[in-house]
């Protein structure tokens, strides 16, 4: 689908306003334009015709006017002709040069005999005037528009300010915040209309939202006592006597599955409890030993080494629970991907946490790494949440984890800024 | 032992029950919190297992009648519920465990061999199993009187061994009750075979015949 084009909301309608006013502009001119110039043409023959009026009344008198050429000419005619007015090009002594002249020439029958008067003017004259009438009327338009404008668009954006004040609370908003959307109200009836719009939206997804939340930890807290039923259950009948050792496979590998769907479900209970603001213990917890405490136990269970380099006395604050999942998360990732016997590398300071593990290939979606249920690679046993509690733990304290592959040296980084 | 089993979920309240009468202790049940409520004031246990979501009242409150009537019993909740505050306010009621459903039967049991180890319900705190002695307070094992050194691992495996004795444990229920939630880190559980045999090598030749493989791949730990 093609990109609509977007523009700025007060920048579209200063440009609407620019363009209406330089159409307008334009048609005004082109009115005005034909209207002065007919008034003009209209103004410079009425004067030809009452000269030819004079000179006529005076030939009839008797007097023997002169030819004043190029505005007057006088000559006698045989015969009556027909009265025209046309534009002629004649030279003008007084500028030298040929100029453009307006003409009227009629004849005048008198007792003296038939005469034709030429009288002529000069339109360059006229013209003048006519620029000069629609220059000025241009201008002053041309400034009342300008003025318009800017007041218009300091209006515009005074008026548009509620709404742009909502959008950017809209923009802000996190349904993870506690806190209710407050927007302004205003004197503009649409605008109260969008907020009141907004608000109950806002009321209604946060409410769908919390169900969600609650009805997962429901959910979850519901499958845990048929879980303990089956796997009790299971473990009673392999203590009976007379189980085959492909009965007891089985049996097995069911409680296997069952212990699956328990730690899916403990994982998903944790995600639940952070949403539900269900750690408010936090506290300075100091990470070298936490570090060290969770190493030991991981040496234990794999066949890693670890290199460890935290700075003594990092400290961070933190629900103590919190900060030994976000470790035994990020350490457990680390060695579920690392190449088998490789070195895990530890960082830490007060100010971030890094944990490196060597792996071969860069993943396929580095964005996607902390999000719920994402799985990379083969490993069946993965929940897809160890990674997305660490995120959601994050989000929490206002952490910045990252994840970047550092090709040369084959490592996968994981690290979380603590200063966010 | 006596016991009595507060759980109104009869099917998990029935093994429970089948799973500790087999070691000889006398198991009562309680199927909702009146019923719970009427045992605990009526009779003398040694250990109650409390769930503490049942269905008519909370646990909770059977385990404040239990501490109000100042009688000597271990108590170990078992609840659905993981969250901290409410283990941390069981044991502040007095509970001497709290345990996350679900759970392993045999992880239930060593918890409550361990509750009445604690010496403070008259129990002693060290197990014997043939010439195998274990002083819990100072966490030493002894063959024939002398001393064995174990390590952390290897010392919590025994326990686990001789409180689950006769019973068969997979590799994932030991794995799981050493390492706890991490245990899932492991692709196979082949190194739970090295504490063993660590373990078995130092508890000398008659130890050694106690841990056997049970249908292939899982584990036992008896005399004969």
């Amino acid at each position: 689908m093609a990109q609509q084009k977007t523009s700025r909301l007060l920048r579209k309608a200063s440009i609407n306003f620019l363009l209406m006013s330089a159409a307008l502009l334009i048609l005004t001119a082109a009115a005005l334009f034909i209207y002065t110039r007919t008034l003009l043409d209209n103004e410079i023959e009425e004067e030809l015709y009452s000269q030819v009026a004079f000179i006529e009344k005076n030939i009839q008198e008797g007097n023997q006017p002169k030819s004043i050429e190029p505005i007057l000419s006088i000559k006698r005619i045989s015969a009556e002709r027909l009265t025209t007015v046309r534009d002629t090009l004649m030279y003008d002594p007084r500028q030298d040069e040929v100029e453009l002249f307006k003409e009227l020439s009629k004849s005048a029958n008198t007792t003296n005999g038939v005469y034709e008067i030429k009288v002529r003017t000069l339109i360059i004259e006229s013209e003048d005037i006519f620029v000069g009438i629609i220059v000025s009327f241009l201008s002053i338009l041309a400034i009342a528009f300008l003025i318009v404008f800017f007041i218009n668009k300091s209006r515009n954006e005074r008026m548009w300010k509620p709404f742009f004040t909502s959008l950017d609370k809209l923009r802000t908003f996190s349904f993870d915040t506690k806190e209710p959307i407050v927007f302004e109200s205003s004197n503009i009836q649409e605008f109260n209309d969008l907020n009141i719009g907004l608000n109950e939206l806002v009321t209604k997804i946060r409410g769908d939202y919390n169900n969600l939340k609650q009805f997962t930890e429901d959910v979850s807290h519901e499958a845990q006592t048929p879980l303990a039923i089956m796997q009790a259950k299971i473990e009673n009948i392999i203590n009976q006597n007379g189980i085959s050792d492909t009965q007891y496979e089985e049996l097995n590998s069911i409680q296997k599955d069952i212990k699956r769907l328990t730690q899916l479900n403990k994982r998903l209970i944790l995600l639940a409890k952070i949403d539900n603001d269900q750690f408010a213990n936090a506290q300075f917890i100091d990470l070298e030993s936490l570090i060290k405490e969770r190493v030991v136990d991981f040496k234990d269970l794999s066949e890693n080494t670890f290199s460890v380099e935290v700075k003594p006395n990092s400290k961070i604050k933190i629900d103590t629970y919190l900060a030994e999942i976000l470790v035994n998360n990020l350490l457990s990732n680390a060695i579920k991907y690392s190449v088998p016997k490789s070195t895990i590398h530890i960082k830490a300071s007060s100010l971030m946490i890094e944990v490196s593990n060597t792996g071969n290939a860069t993943l396929k979606n580095p964005e996607k790494i902390f999000e719920r249920f994402y799985k990379e690679g083969a490993s069946k046993k993965a929940t897809g949440l160890g990674l997305s509690i660490v995120n959601k733990i994050c989000t929490y304290y206002k952490f910045k984890p990252s994840y970047r592959f550092r090709e040369s040296e084959h490592l996968h980084q994981f690290r979380i800024d603590f200063s966010g | 032992m006596k016991i009595l089993i507060a759980e109104d979920e009869i099917a998990l309240q029935r093994s429970i029950q089948v799973y500790l009468e087999r070691d000889g202790n006398v198991c009562e049940v309680a199927s909702d919190f009146n019923e719970a409520q009427e045992k605990v004031a009526l009779y003398d246990y040694d250990i109650i297992i409390l769930d503490i979501n049942l269905e008519t009242g909370s646990g909770l409150d059977v385990l404040r009648t239990i501490k109000k009537a100042q009688k000597k019993v271990g108590i170990v909740i078992i609840s659905a519920n993981s969250s901290l505050e409410d283990k941390l306010e069981g044991l502040d009621l007095g509970a001497d465990d709290y345990i996350t459903k679900p759970f392993h039967l045999a992880e239930l049991n060593s918890r409550i061999k361990a509750v009445l180890r604690r010496g403070k319900f008259g129990g002693n705190d060290t197990i014997e199993f043939q010439e195998i002695r274990v002083d819990t307070r100072s966490r030493t094992a002894y063959v024939d009187d002398v001393a064995i050194t174990l390590t952390r691992k290897e010392y919590d495996l025994l326990l686990f061994f001789i409180s689950n004795k006769g019973r068969v444990l997979s590799k994932e229920i030991i794995a799981e009750h050493l390492w706890g939630d991490n245990s899932d880190l492991l692709d196979n559980f082949d190194f739970i075979y090295v504490h063993i045999n660590n373990l078995r090598k130092k508890l000398k030749n008659a130890g050694a015949r106690y841990i056997k493989t049970a249908y292939g791949s899982g584990y036992k730990f008896i005399s004969e």
